[in-house]
């Protein structure tokens, strides 16, 4: 993998991390922010600004991918790239998460 | 009585929130935007005093693929207004968020990203300006006095707007 990649995508935006969570199955950004909203009982709303500047980054990136469009919206699926930086960031939200039980 | 007006406002490529902000107070005021035109007139038709919010997005590329751009933004509640030299004007009323006051950028890496895409577009071509043709007709020495004095004042406005620029560009590299 690029260290580059790497370097910007780990760790990463909170934005970035529900994005590629959600994209292991198809979906188009409307439906991204819906599903982060479920999954954290609507403590984040994510932004039309932000979805649509973070999706056409990571599709340049090679993060997703461009599947097809429905309805003017644009559906995205995660790459092997995507999945790999998405693991490399649940490793260390683990250790994080890991650590804090521990000192507590 | 009048239904509409318009107004004569001045805001640099980097001042948006300042004109987010002005066009949030005049809706508050009972006058909803219509429409700018070039160079900054602003058209408004009277309405029901509203807190109603307004944002600027700058993309470029947002443009191109315009149909699934506005989509994702109408999805959101965003109604789109216009285009205007590069940026994008929307509104959403303060009632239909939840309790939130909604921006159209959640947070700081892609508010900073917007930053980056102005500044990319709009410095080079400003630099230019400034030193092909602002500051050699300062400069040079047969000039008329009053020519020279126009440049001058011209010159000073320019480095003024690039050193905010510059500024604005310091910051980000500093997050």
């Amino acid at each position: 993998m690029d260290p580059h990649l790497k370097k910007v995508y780990v760790p990463m935006t909170e934005t970035a991390f529900y994005i590629l969570l959600c994209l292991r199955r198809e979906n188009h950004g409307y439906g991204i922010l819906q599903q982060t909203e479920a999954m954290t009982g609507g403590e984040i709303r994510l932004s039309p600004g932000t979805l649509y500047g973070s999706l056409s980054k990571m599709e340049k990136d090679g993060l997703i991918v461009f599947v097809r469009e429905e309805d003017k919206r644009r559906i995205y699926r995660l790459t092997a790239l995507g999945e790999e930086l998405l693991t490399l960031e649940k490793k260390r939200i683990a250790r994080l998460y890991r650590n804090m039980q521990e000192a507590d | 009585m009048k239904n509409t007006k318009t107004e004569f406002r001045y805001f640099t490529i980097a001042d948006w929130k300042e004109e987010e902000a002005y066009l949030r107070r005049r809706h508050q005021e009972g006058w909803r935007f219509e429409k700018v035109t070039f160079p900054g007139i602003y058209r408004f038709i009277r309405c029901a005093p509203e807190d109603v919010i307004y944002q600027l997005d700058y993309n470029p590329e947002g443009l191109a693929d315009r149909g699934a751009y506005l989509q994702l933004f109408s999805d959101c509640g965003w109604e789109h207004l216009q285009d205007y030299v590069g940026y994008s004007y929307f509104r959403k009323p303060a009632s239909a968020m939840q309790g939130t006051e909604e921006e159209i950028f959640c947070d700081d890496a892609s508010r900073r990203a917007m930053l980056l895409r102005v500044l990319r577009r709009r410095l080079p071509p400003l630099i230019l300006l400034f030193f092909l043709i602002i500051l050699p007709n300062f400069l040079l020495w047969d000039r008329e006095p009053a020519v020279r004095l126009l440049f001058g004042l011209l010159g000073a406005v320019y480095l003024v707007l690039i050193l905010r620029f510059l500024l604005c560009w310091r910051r980000l590299r500093g997050d």
